[in-house]
């Protein structure tokens, strides 16, 4: 008979409760696709950062170059194998570099040996007029920097002769570079090639990587690296990671902020719903008590009526949630924000405690004195 | 006859408006008493506080052994559900439930709920045709009927009615006034409300109450019972 009550009480007040239906599935809505962005924001985020170019960096203890050469190195083969034993998936790209300042056509310039390949994982954001490498063998190849190709007029497919010290090189370039910063101004070799013609085989003057994940972890990836390399200094760049756990913490904060609003404000909705339906039902409740029923088994089945709209408000909105989340994962990172099956129980029962929130004016309908209510008519 | 309903000095006080003054009588069980007197007279508080619904001010209200005085709220309400039986005037059926439905909820606040015993509870007053109709598709005559049958299906030791042919026209008063023979015939002990002497002069006897208090009791004749249409 419960139940049977229950659905005679949704169906009889259909007209009344649509408008509470209605604002939970819209809260619902709103909630489980925020819910979903923030369950899902830390991996965008730190995509997007990872745009921004590398946030960790392995550096010699005094690390400068003085005169053309680093005044100190440090061993490729040793920062390398660090590096693949921490075996953290979260690092996007490792690149060692080498840097030496040389001249071509009688120009001074600063030479980067590097891994060629990893600079469009580690810099995503520079653009390229080339290729980032060729089929060809990488040690004949080199990247020019804009300002660079610029002043020595050099384009696409240019040769070019490098020349440290005593040693000479022949290069073409095979892309220039649009960085926006410094690294316009410099060419990039492969690292082999830069160790050659520095005399400094095996040797590089810095390691840079991008890390995805918190700043927490970053810091923590940092420390397991600075254990397996104490002659080095590992540091994450503060600007970077700091940006991007401010940036996450106050986007976290204000999902949150914004889904404790929705929600006081539909149950704030739900409670008028409810106050009005409190009023129209004051009949029946004065009936049920005149025949027995006790206050327990009446708000009972009062509560579960509405914890049903909650459930089913919750559930329906969920659905629609995770298809807002979706577009606003197009609109905001250009792809859909992935849907999470915890977002489901989550609003379910977010939206249950919201509606028995709301129902507070249902509660009151306990103390309905049958006498008055017969006596009002 | 043993006394079910056993009324001593009950005074119920509204602020400074005196309801029930020092009201005394008994029932005895299997009678059909009429309750008669003016508006504001007082019969519907004395329902009221004989059927839990309401508290006395002072005074005992006896109903099967059982002082509705000394009751708190969870025993008013268990005593309700297990002694009494309403009808009332505006009949009082839940709109969106179905005849059955409105007897199976006596059934469900009272035990358990038995659809075949309430399906029959509204064939034995006619009803055996309405049972999946709802209050709004009946007329007067019948949603008192249901009323009637809801405030039979617990087997209540009494039955209170207030007016409750008040609102109803001649045939459907007629058609319930016959149900409320058949259940004095059977033995229920009722106490109905009426305005309507004819009804009153049914009754075994008529208690006439006037500003709160009670000023005749009257015990009615075959020639009187005749006399109703």
């Amino acid at each position: 008979m419960f139940w049977r009550l229950l659905w005679k009480l949704l169906r009889g007040s259909g007209g009344r409760l649509a408008v509470a239906i209605l604002a939970l599935v819209s809260c619902a809505m709103v909630v489980s696709a925020l819910l979903n962005l923030e369950f899902d924001i830390e991996r965008k985020l730190t995509q997007e950062f990872r745009t921004l170019g590398a946030n960790l960096l392995i550096s010699p203890r005094n690390a400068q170059i003085t005169g053309s050469s680093p005044a100190e190195v440090m061993s490729e083969s040793e920062v390398s194998a660090a590096i693949q034993s921490a075996k953290d998936p979260n690092v996007v790209a490792a690149a060692p570099f080498l840097y030496i300042v040389g001249s071509a056509q009688d120009t001074p310039v600063v030479i980067a040996g590097t891994h060629l390949e990893e600079l469009p994982k580690l810099e995503p954001a520079w653009r390229i007029e080339g290729a980032w490498k060729i089929s060809e063998a990488q040690q004949t190849t080199c990247l020019v920097g804009r300002n660079v190709a610029q002043q020595l007029r050099l384009a696409v497919g240019s040769s070019l002769s490098l020349t440290y010290l005593k040693k000479n090189a022949q290069l073409k370039v095979i892309g220039i570079i649009d960085a926006g910063g410094a690294e316009d101004n410099q060419i990039f070799v492969e690292l082999a090639g830069a160790q050659d013609l520095a005399g400094l085989p095996g040797e590089i003057s810095f390691a840079q990587l991008s890390v995805s994940g918190t700043t927490a972890a970053i810091s923590h990836y940092a420390a397991l690296l600075a254990s397996a390399l104490p002659a080095y200094e590992v540091k994450p760049i503060r600007q970077i990671t700091e940006a991007e756990g401010d940036l996450l913490s106050r986007i976290r904060l204000l999902i949150v902020s914004m889904i404790v609003l929705i929600s006081v404000l539909t149950a704030l909705c739900v409670l008028g719903t409810m106050a009005a339906l409190a009023m129209e039902r004051r009949q029946d409740v004065g009936l049920m008590k005149a025949l027995g029923g006790t206050i327990g088994r009446i708000v009972t089945l009062f509560m579960a009526e509405v914890g049903v709209l909650g459930a089913a408000g919750g559930f329906i909105g969920a659905i629609l949630g995770v298809q807002l989340s979706r577009w606003m994962g197009q609109r905001v990172f250009g792809q859909a924000i992935s849907s999470r099956w915890e977002i489901f129980p989550i609003t379910i029962v977010l939206m249950v405690a919201v509606s028995l929130a709301g129902a507070l004016p249902l509660r009151l309908l306990g103390k309905v004195k049958p006498a008055i209510i017969f006596r009002e008519q | 006859m043993a006394t079910l309903v056993q009324v001593e000095e009950l005074r119920k006080e509204f602020g400074k408006v005196r309801a029930l003054a020092d009201v005394s009588f008994n029932v005895d069980a299997g009678e059909w008493i009429a309750i008669m007197g003016p508006s504001g007279s007082g019969k519907t508080t004395l329902i009221n506080i004989l059927g839990g619904l309401d508290t006395p001010t002072s005074g005992r209200a006896i109903v099967d052994e059982v002082d509705v005085a000394r009751l708190d709220e969870s025993g008013l309400t268990r005593f309700r559900a297990q002694k009494i039986g309403f009808i009332f005037q505006q009949f009082h059926l839940v709109p969106y439930l179905t005849a059955v439905e409105n007897v199976m909820l006596a059934q469900y606040f009272h035990s358990t709920t038995d659809e075949k015993e309430a399906q029959l509870a509204l064939e034995r007053v006619g009803l055996g045709d309405r049972i999946e109709h709802l209050p709004g598709a009946l007329s007067g005559g019948e949603q008192q009927r249901v009323a009637v049958a809801r405030a039979l299906i617990n087997h209540p030791k009494l039955i209170l009615a207030d007016e409750p042919t008040g609102n109803l026209d001649e045939a459907n008063e007629e058609t319930v006034i016959q149900l409320f023979r058949e259940l004095h015939r059977e033995g229920h002990t009722i106490l109905m409300v009426t305005h309507d002497p004819a009804i009153g002069n049914l009754a075994d006897r008529r208690i006439e109450f006037a500003h709160g208090r009670l000023v005749k009791v009257t015990p009615s004749n075959d020639a009187s019972r005749n006399a109703y249409r």
